[in-house]
This record gives C-alpha cells, sequence and structure tokens, in this order.
C-alpha cells in the first residue's frame, strides 16, 4: 500500500476503522458505567434511607440495586482495561503507518534533494512530531466523544425527573463540550505553533553557534552568542506560560459552569415555600432521583475536566502534522524509465555536451563529449576541483545534467532513472555502510548470495582475512555508519556490495585511496578477471594496473 | 550503558539513592517555598473537599426524606466547590511556574556548562545531540516537576483528612479506609515497579526502532542505487510489527496491574455503599433492626469514597513521569558531571620553574594531565620559537588533541610548568591570549549564515582588498566566483556543494582574516582524500610562513614543511628528524 497523499487527522481516524472501534465501544462503556455508578449508588442510600423512614426498610429490595453498583464498578474497570489496551495496540499501528509513509515520502524525493533535511531535524520530525500526532485519537478525540456521550446519557434521566432540566444541560454541555475547549484552544494554539516555531528555530541555532564555540569563544563574542540563546530560550518559556494559563482558566471555567449546572438545576426543580422560608421540590420531582443526578453530574463533570488540555493538544497534533506534510513528495506525473528493453544490458553510452553539477551550488565538470562502448575501460582524470567526481555521479544518475545521454542509441534522461540504474554500479567517494552484519551488508547487492559468493567477493577485494579474523566472522554487527571501519575497509565492503550485483557498468570513484599496494594489486586482479564489467569508468589519481589499459580522459 | 543499569539495580535494592534521585531531590529543593505554597493550597483543597462532601450529604439526605433543601446548605457545598476549584487552579500555576523555573535555570546552567568545556563536549555526543538533551530531555522533567513531585505530597495528604473525618461518624467505613490503603499501596508499588519495566523497554526499542530508520534513511541514496527501497520498507514493516507484539505483550500486563488497582479501589467504594445501604435499611447481618449510620452521615462517606482512592490512582497514571524524569536525569546527568577541571594546576615547581625557556614563545615543562588514574597526556617538555611551525603526530587517544585544547585555554587541569612569553600561562589574561589564536579543527567551525558571515565571525569588517587577497592567498577566490551568489552563499548544516578540500580552504581564509599569529590545526586533513589533502597543506605551507604553528596530523598526511616534527606517544614526546622521511 504505497501512500501518496498527505496526512490529514481525519485519515488518522479511519486509517484502521476496526481498530479504533474496539477501544471507543469499551471506552464508552467505562465512562459511563463511571457515572451510572455514582448516580446510582447515591440513589441506592437515598432510597434506602427513604425507605426506613417511612417504615418500609425490611421490604426494601437492596438486592438488585447493590448487585447493579458491584456489576457497575466491575464494568468500569473492565472497560478500563480494555479501552487501554486496544488503544494502545491501535497507536502503535498507527505508528507503523505513520513511519512507512515517511518513509515512502523519503524514498520519492529525488537523489539531488535527498539529504535537504538535516539529520537532527528528520529525528524530531520522525519521534517528537508522529509522537505528537498518533496521540490524537487517544487524547482528543475519544475523551470527547466520552464527555458528549455521558452528557446525553444524563440528560435523558434529567428527563425523566423534569423536562424543563433539558435546558441548563444543553447550556452547559454546549459551553463544557464546544465554547470552553474551543477558546481556549484557540488562545493556546497561536501560542503552541509560536512555541513549536521557536522551538526549532532555537535547536538551530544551538548547533550552529556551538559548532562554532571555539572560533566564537577565541573571538571573544561567545557572550553575545549566548545571550541571545538565552532570549529565545526566555521567549519559548513565554508561550509556554501562555499555553499553560490558557489550560489552567480553562479548568477553572469548567468547574463554574458545572457550578452553575447545580444551582441552575436546583432553581428548577424546588420552589420557596413563603413560612418556612425553605426550598422545597417541585410535585412530581422525587429527591432520591435528584440526588443520583447531582451525583451523575459530578461525575460528567470529571470526564469534562481534561477536555480543554486535550484542545491544547490538538494544536500540537496539528503542528506536527505540518511538519510532517513538508516532507510530502507530490506523486511524479509521468515515470522515468530507461528506454530501450530494460532486460538489455547497456552496450553504448555516449553524452554529448554532457556537465554534472550540484544543485545548490552549481559546480561541476566542464561540458564534455564522451563515447564508451562495451570492453571499453576509461579512467577519467584530472586536478582536484576539476569535477572529476561530479561527472562520474552524473553518469550515475546521481546528480543534476545539462546535456544529452544517449544510452543503446536512445537517448533518456539519467537523474534519478531507477531503471537505468539497475544496470550499473557506482561506488561513490563517501559510501555508505549500513548498520547490520557483514552479510546482510553484502546481501543488500544479491539478496540471494551463497555463503560461498560472499567469501569470495570478500576474496576479491582481500577482506576476506579481516573477516575471518573476526570473532563472528560473517555476522559481525557492524556500527552506526561504519565507524568501526577505517577508510578503506569501508570502501571495499562497498565495492564488494557493488560486485555482487554484476551490473555490466561498474563506475568507481577514488577505490583505491588509502589502500597498500599489495591490496590494490588484488583488486585490480578481480576486477580484470573473475569480477570483470563490461564497462568500466574509473576515478583515481593513484596509478594501478587497472588504470594501464585504460583510455583515459582528462578534464583539466 | 547497560552495564551502568545494571550496576544501578543492586544499589536501588539497598535503598540507595541513585544519583539520578538526589539530582531530581536537588533541582526540586530550589524551589521549596513554591512547593510549600502548593501544599498550602493543597490542604485548602483537602478542607475543601471535606467542607463539600458535608454540605452536599446534609442537602441531598433532606431532599431525599423531606423533599427539601435548605438553601444555606447548598451554598456552603457551592463555596466549597468553587474554593476547591480555585485551590486546584491555585495549585496548578504555582507548581507549573516552579518547573519552569527549574527547567530554565537548568538550561542556562547546562549552556554554560557546556560552553566552558569547549571541545571536551564532543566527548559526551555530538551538537545535535547535545541539542536534544538541553531542550528535549530538560522538558522531559516538566511532568515530574509540575505533577509527579506535588502529587506525592497529596497522596498522603487527602486519605489523612478523610480518615480523620471519617473516624468520629463510621467506624467499619474507617476500617474499610485503613486496611484497603495499605493494600492499595502496596499494589502501587507492584504496578510501579512492572510499569517502570515495560517503560524502559519501550524506551529502549523504540530508539532501536529510530536507529534503524535513521540509519536506512541515511543510506538512502545507497540504497536506491542497489533499487533495495522497498527491501528496506519491509524491513521497517516488519520491525514496526515485532515491537508491537512484543510491547503489546508487556502493556498488556502492565494495565493489567493498574486494572487491579482500580478494580480495588472500585470494589472497595461499592462495598461502602452496600454497607451504607443495608446499614440503612437495617438489614445489616449483624445488626438487624437498627442503623449504624444517618442518611447524612451515610451519603458524607459515599460522597468521600472516591476522593480517597482518587489521588493514588492518580499518582499511579504520572508514575510514568517519574520514569522519564529519571531517563532524563541520567543524561543530563553526564552532561554536568563531564567537568573541566577537577582542580587548578598544582602549585608552582621551582625546579620546573627554573627550567622554563624564557626566551621561548611556548615553553612546557613536564606538562600532562591524569584523568581518573589515567594519563590522557604523558608528561611531556617542549619550547617552541616565534615563528616556528611544528608537526605533531601520534597514534589517536595519546593526547595530541587534549594539547590543543591546553593552548586554547579549555582545560585547566594540567600539571608541570606552562610558559607563554616567559609568563606563565595561568597569570596570562585568557581573552588577550586568545584573540592571538586561530583554530583550524578537522571538520571546520561554521554558522548558519554566508560564506561572508562565517569568514568574519566574530572579528571587524576588514576592507574589500583585504578580504580579496585573503581570498587569493588561500586560494578560495576561484571556486567562490563560480558560485552564483559568491561570497552570499549561504553554508548551511549540509550539502552547500563545497568540497572537504574548499572547505578547508575557506577555514584558512578565515585564519588569515583574523590576523591571528599562532595557528592552532587538528587533523585539518583528515576527511581529505590524499590529493586534496597535499593541496590544502601546500596552500597551508604559503600562506602559514611567519607564524608560530602547531599542526596536528597523522603519518599519512606528512608535513614536510614543518620546522620540527614532534611524535608523541604513551611514553612521552620524541623528536624526529623531518627531512629524513621527506
Amino acid at each position: 500500500m504505497k501512500k501518496t497523499t498527505k496526512l490529514s487527522l481525519k485519515q488518522l481516524l479511519f486509517a484502521n476503522p476496526w481498530g479504533f472501534v474496539v477501544p471507543v465501544v469499551l471506552g464508552v462503556v467505562a465512562s459511563l458505567s463511571g457515572v451510572a455508578l455514582l448516580g446510582v449508588s447515591g440513589w441506592f442510600i437515598s432510597a434506602a434511607g427513604l425507605a426506613t423512614s417511612v417504615g418500609m426498610g425490611l421490604f426494601f429490595n437492596y438486592l438488585t440495586p447493590g448487585a447493579i453498583v458491584r456489576g457497575l464498578s466491575i464494568f468500569r474497570t473492565a472497560g478500563r482495561y480494555g479501552e487501554q489496551v486496544s488503544s494502545h495496540n491501535h497507536l502503535l499501528g498507527l505508528l507503523k503507518t505513520l513511519r512507512l509513509w515517511v518513509w515512502d515520502q523519503r524514498v520519492a524525493k529525488d537523489s539531488a534533494n535527498l539529504y535537504e533535511q538535516s539529520r537532527g531535524d528528520l529525528l524530531q520530525r520522525l519521534v517528537s512530531d508522529l509522537d505528537q500526532i498518533i496521540r490524537w485519537p487517544l487524547v482528543v478525540f475519544l475523551p470527547w466523544i466520552y464527555a458528549l456521550l455521558s452528557y446525553t446519557v444524563v440528560a435523558l434521566f434529567a428527563y425523566f425527573i423534569l423536562p424543563a432540566l433539558l435546558w441548563p444541560m444543553a447550556v452547559a454541555a454546549l459551553l463544557h463540550l464546544v465554547v470552553v475547549p474551543y477558546a481556549c484552544g484557540r488562545v493556546a494554539s497561536h501560542a503552541v505553533h509560536v512555541g513549536q516555531i521557536l522551538g526549532v528555530h532555537r535547536r538551530s541555532r544551538f548547533v550552529s553557534l556551538f559548532s562554532a564555540l571555539v572560533t566564537l569563544t577565541i573571538r571573544g563574542h561567545w557572550k553575545d552568542y549566548a545571550k541571545r540563546l538565552g532570549q529565545l530560550d526566555q521567549r519559548q518559556l513565554h508561550t509556554e506560560l501562555l499555553v499553560q494559563n490558557a489550560v489552567s482558566t480553562g479548568r477553572l471555567l469548567a468547574y463554574i459552569i458545572t457550578m452553575g449546572l447545580i444551582v441552575s438545576s436546583f432553581y428548577l426543580v424546588s420552589s420557596i415555600e413563603p413560612e418556612t422560608g425553605k426550598w422545597v421540590l417541585l410535585e412530581g420531582v422525587q429527591g432520591t432521583w435528584m440526588v443520583g443526578f447531582i451525583l451523575s453530574l459530578l461525575a460528567v463533570h470529571e470526564l469534562v475536566l481534561p477536555l480543554v488540555q486535550s484542545f491544547v493538544a490538538q494544536g500540537q497534533s496539528y503542528v506536527g502534522l505540518r511538519r510532517l506534510n513538508q516532507l510530502y513528495e507530490a506523486p511524479k506525473d509521468s515515470e522515468k524509465r530507461f528506454s530501450t528493453n530494460s532486460k538489455n544490458d547497456i552496450n553504448h553510452m555516449s553524452f554529448e555536451h554532457w556537465r554534472g553539477f550540484h544543485a545548490s551550488s552549481g559546480m561541476g565538470n566542464a561540458p564534455i563529449d564522451l563515447t564508451i562502448q562495451s570492453g571499453d575501460k576509461v579512467w577519467l582524470r584530472g586536478l582536484s576541483g576539476s569535477g572529476k567526481s561530479t561527472l562520474l555521479a552524473s553518469m550515475a544518475g546521481d546528480c543534476l545534467v545539462s546535456g544529452d545521454a544517449v544510452i543503446n542509441g536512445v537517448k533518456c534522461d539519467l537523474y534519478d532513472n531507477a531503471a537505468y540504474q539497475q544496470h550499473i554500479s557506482y561506488l561513490p567517494q563517501f559510501p555508505y555502510i549500513f548498520q547490520q552484519s557483514i552479510a546482510a551488508n553484502l546481501r543488500m547487492g544479491q539478496a540471494d548470495a551463497s555463503e560461498e559468493a560472499l567469501w569470495s567477493v570478500l576474496e576479491a577485494v582481500a577482506l576476506a582475512d579481516w573477516v575471518r579474523s573476526l570473532p563472528n566472522a560473517l555476522e559481525t554487527l557492524l556500527s552506526s555508519q561504519g565507524r568501526n571501519l577505517s577508510g578503506g575497509q569501508r570502501k571495499r565492503l562497498a565495492l564488494a556490495r557493488l560486485l555482487l550485483r554484476k551490473a555490466p557498468v561498474l563506475l568507481l570513484d577514488e577505490p583505491f585511496d588509502g589502500l597498500d599496494k599489495a591490496t590494490i594489486e588484488t583488486i585490480c586482479k578481480s576486477l580484470q578477471n573473475d569480477y570483470k564489467p563490461d564497462i568500466l569508468v574509473l576515478v583515481s589519481h593513484i596509478d594501478s594496473r587497472l588504470g594501464d589499459d585504460c583510455q583515459v580522459v582528462d578534464l583539466s | 550503558m547497560s552495564k551502568n543499569k545494571e550496576a544501578k539495580k543492586p544499589s536501588k535494592a539497598s535503598r540507595f539513592k541513585t544519583p539520578e534521585v538526589v539530582f531530581l531531590d536537588g533541582l526540586s529543593n530550589q524551589q521549596s517555598s513554591k512547593y510549600r505554597l502548593a501544599q498550602g493550597f493543597g490542604v485548602l483543597f483537602a478542607v475543601s473537599l471535606v467542607l463539600q462532601a458535608w454540605a452536599l450529604a446534609n442537602v441531598f439526605s433532606d431532599m431525599a426524606l423531606h423533599q427539601s433543601f435548605s438553601l444555606s446548605l447548598l451554598v456552603i457545598g457551592l463555596f466549597a466547590i468553587l474554593l476547591r476549584a480555585l485551590a486546584n487552579f491555585g495549585r496548578e500555576r504555582i507548581c507549573t511556574s516552579a518547573s519552569r523555573d527549574i527547567r530554565y535555570g537548568l538550561r542556562r546552567k547546562l549552556v554554560s556548562h557546556l560552553t566552558e568545556l569547549g571541545p571536551a563536549r564532543l566527548r559526551i555526543d555530538e551538537d545535535a545531540a547535545l541539542s536534544t538533551r538541553v531542550y528535549e530531555q530538560v522538558d522531559a522533567l516538566d511532568d515530574f516537576f509540575s505533577r509527579y513531585k506535588p502529587q506525592v505530597f497529596m497522596v498522603t495528604l487527602i486519605p489523612c483528612v478523610i480518615l480523620l473525618s471519617v473516624v468520629s461518624i463510621s467506624w467499619i467505613a474507617f476500617f474499610v479506609f485503613m486496611l484497603t490503603a495499605p493494600l492499595v499501596i502496596v499494589f502501587m508499588i507492584f504496578v510501579g515497579h512492572k510499569a517502570a519495566q515495560a517503560n524502559r523497554r519501550q524506551f529502549s526499542v523504540l530508539a532501536m526502532l529510530s536507529n534503524q530508520f535513521m540509519d536506512l534513511s541515511q543510506g538512502l541514496a545507497e540504497l536506491k542505487r542497489l533499487s533495495r527501497t522497498d527491501e528496506a520498507r519491509d524491513r521497517l514493516s516488519y520491525s514496526a510489527e515485532s515491537y508491537q507484539k512484543t510491547t503489546m505483550g508487556v502493556l498488556v500486563l502492565a494495565f493489567l496491574s493498574t486494572a487491579t488497582l482500580e478494580l480495588f479501589a472500585s470494589l472497595s467504594i461499592a462495598m461502602i455503599a452496600l454497607y451504607l445501604g443495608l446499614g440503612l435499611i437495617e438489614s445489616l447481618p449483624w445488626q438487624q433492626g437498627s442503623s449504624p449510620v444517618t442518611l447524612t452521615q451515610a451519603m458524607f462517606l459515599l460522597l468521600l469514597a472516591p476522593e480517597f482512592y482518587l489521588p493514588l490512582r492518580q499518582l499511579g497514571n504520572d508514575y510514568h513521569a517519574k520514569q522519564k524524569a529519571e531517563a532524563a536525569a541520567t543524561d543530563l546527568l553526564e552532561i554536568l558531571n563531564t567537568v573541566q577541571s577537577t582542580a587548578k594546576a598544582s602549585a608552582p615547581d621551582s625546579n620546573l620553574s627554573a627550567d622554563i625557556n624564557k626566551q621561548a614563545f611556548l615553553s612546557l615543562r613536564q606538562v600532562g594531565w591524569l584523568e581518573s588514574g589515567r594519563h590522557r597526556l604523558a608528561p611531556i617538555s617542549l619550547d617552541v620559537f616565534k615563528g616556528e611551525r611544528v608537526w605533531l603526530s601520534g597514534e589517536s587517544g595519546v593526547g595530541k588533541s587534549s594539547l590543543l585544547h591546553l593552548l586554547l585555554g579549555f582545560e585547566e587541569a594540567y600539571q608541570g610548568e606552562f610558559y607563554i612569553e616567559g609568563r606563565p600561562f595561568s597569570e596570562r589574561n585568557l581573552a588577550e591570549w586568545r584573540t592571538k589564536l586561530a583554530w583550524l579543527p578537522q571538520s571546520p567551525e561554521w554558522v548558519n549564515g554566508s560564506i561572508k558571515r562565517n569568514l568574519l565571525l566574530g572579528i571587524e569588517a576588514p576592507s574589500d582588498d583585504v578580504l580579496q587577497e585573503a581570498l587569493r592567498k588561500s586560494q578560495c577566490d576561484d571556486f567562490i566566483q563560480a558560485l552564483p551568489n559568491g561570497l552570499e552563499t549561504s553554508l548551511t548544516e549540509l550539502g552547500s556543494g563545497l568540497s572537504g578540500g574548499q572547505m578547508q580552504r575557506l577555514s584558512i581564509a578565515r585564519a588569515l582574516l583574523s590576523q591571528a599569529d599562532v595557528w592552532l590545526l587538528d587533523e585539518p586533513c583528515s576527511g581529505l582524500d590524499t590529493e586534496t589533502a597535499n593541496a590544502v597543506l601546500n596552500t597551508l605551507n604559503q600562506v602559514s610562513k611567519g607564524k608560530t604553528l602547531l599542526i596536528v596530523s597523522h603519518d599519512t598526511h606528512p608535513i614536510l614543511w614543518a620546522d620540527k616534527h614532534w611524535s608523541l606517544n604513551k611514553g612521552g614526546l620524541h623528536e624526529k628528524n623531518n627531512q629524513t622521511i621527506a
């Protein structure tokens, strides 16, 4: 399921409707049981008291209400438990969906813009933004549903006591469920947005300043910069204060509304008796029922209290959502295809006025014309900065180009062309080693490679002895970004991975940097025999046996 | 890390406070007056709770029995509710403000501490990760200080107040409360322990998941080239699923214990309700024909019963706040415990002082330092004369960088004697000394902004000629001219399109512009390929003539033009003849 739409809160709600229904139902059962528990037990006790006072105590059926009270308390607990379990299960499912969504967006990005976001920024989006979004159904939506339903049930009860009670109920419900949370959410949402922006700004300022800490300190200017960082923090504090004030004030308002509701209910069901000065209940209104009603109102109040906070949380979810949607990549209208029959191997490549360049700086090589045929070996040479690496990357479809490329006699667009890239193997200057085992890293080249194939390719790049010396051999886990490997080992491992692919075109950027003579010799021998590509393009400033029979292209 | 955790467990068992707990306690003590005020509001809250229950119980029983109620009691009841709301409001405001003050104060402290650490901060973590600690991890303490900490007080206060007000009314209710409260607390501890385990496990697995995502994402270009993006997606999907499964396994248990606690509270409320109901209709098995409580008293008990367990349940819900805070505290303590200097330089040793070469620009005698019994730098003695260019080589970990940090003034806990221009280093004005320095580390230091802003970072803007001259000498002019925006091109954290060699050239230009006459270079060529490195070193040779220069470089990048070559190892410093290598 490739998701290519933008994210929205509605979509989150319906991402897995059945997974969502279960916690909703259980949560409703639990909340209603909680309200009923208080109401019924209030009624039960007052009715019992009344029965005794009128001498009917012995005939009072206490078994049924007693059973109901116990039943409700069990329902409440079991419902709450089921809700917690099922909602967390749902939440984890959402987490997976969202993570894969982010991944798909990353994959859809073209190579030149792949690393627009810094690592820290991506991590923040991945962790805190996702966290804020997935909590939305749980923190915002569900509590609101519970409060709404309990209000409805209590209103039904109120109708049986005295229909006029519906009026204050409706007004209070409107205020409790809509007006106050919305108003507080509105007030806070601006602060939430500002806070989020400030947070991102503050972090990038922090990283930027600290990365130049020594220079700034040496120049005696650190204090000014640090002060500005502190000011940013102060502004953040201010927004935090605003949000917290909105939440506390909202809670206070919720209390006041509840009080108003209780006062008006009492006013509606009673009238003053002038002689005694006492307030007496209207005809037809049962005192015991009234007790149950007021108690259940207090229980509803407990359900309403968290709503203010949840609307503020909604603001946070929105911000998180917006930030995640910044990763969104519109689906490409036309799929770029390697125009010739994809099964055919590349046997002829010709480049006209070909110039590769970097998107941000526009730097690259001077335009060249180059034709390569099956069996050719090309050695690109040139001074540092003449754009050899950029040229090679552009031939691999990794960076922006001007000029035309004709592959197997057909003109095609190489940049970010997945079908073309299947036919070539490109070793960049700083290849990436994954935080997986050596075998898994190698098998990225060929998923079903046998263990013998792995050993023989390791032999070919002169790494076999080193791997054999490791206690876990092929299963050795490599650390993050291959940090426990030397530069040369990292490069050779990446080369081995490429050789396993057996692609007809091999593009190598400085494969020999940092290697000793004997190792270079071994690799050359492999590339000339067992792992000989149809077409080889080499960038290297080191003389080697491989370079001797190459066609040399000098870029400077 | 894992070792660390194992070591913590037994200490917890033996009831010693972990450093994290001590740290958090210390922080909350800073705001003790606010917390005391919050406790005052808590007392007000508890009192109004009882008052509300008493007034409403009277109103209710009157209503049930006589179909009427007293207005004054209702007003008292409502007034109690208002009082309760206000107390809660005040308590919340004070606690959040205490938490804010603690967190923002701590953050200032962390930033200034990191500043003092200077380059040594990178021993803890890279800057991006440090920023997470300084911002996110500090904010992770919020729930602890604003909710958990004050709640601990409420958990003891409210049940006590309720017990006190109940004791005169019903012995049975009092005993039900008395007996269940300890049981609930026992459960709490049990639940807390379970939740803690679940939480810790969840945290580590989640971190692992993020890590996996970041790893695959960092290597995405490689995956695309290898046409393996779908496999990577499957991998992510698979690990997310298995994470879901294992976490649910843990959570089902963790919630089950919470649920048991809830059930316990619910059932004891139901028990009290049933007891009161039966008592009122005079059908208690042991007390038939008479009622132990009046309806008013029964109502009062019923209203108080849920309030008795509520704070405990809230504490149970907030327990994760404590876990989160302790996890964050571990990370923050790591920063605060990384000290720059444990002790000031030892008293001047007259023997060594006498040996100082007063003519030399830099003169070190037996300078080194021990850190927890291990030599970070073996004692070395050296003299550097003005205008001399010195190449320092040696294996990693022998203290080459530490020596440079010492010269930068970021390390003070050295032993031995260290003189600059014939005067002890400790007597020199650090700020004035630092203005003489230029610092060129392995990865040049950049701020977000244009090339120009970075070149002129912290110096007076020079004339255009001076700037062009510096760019020409450092051979930056060619590639800057080729940029569409020239000097105004922004250097972002990543991917400006400039190569490593070009970046180093820019930092050479910056050093030239700063007019510094002492250049300290820490492996300026380590990230470059041999060819580029040689070109950069050639430029350095040309521009640094006449400067005093100390360059740390591996043997793989020999500095052939240096006047002296010193090799540093665990045993100390050895001068080598630079010409024989050449």
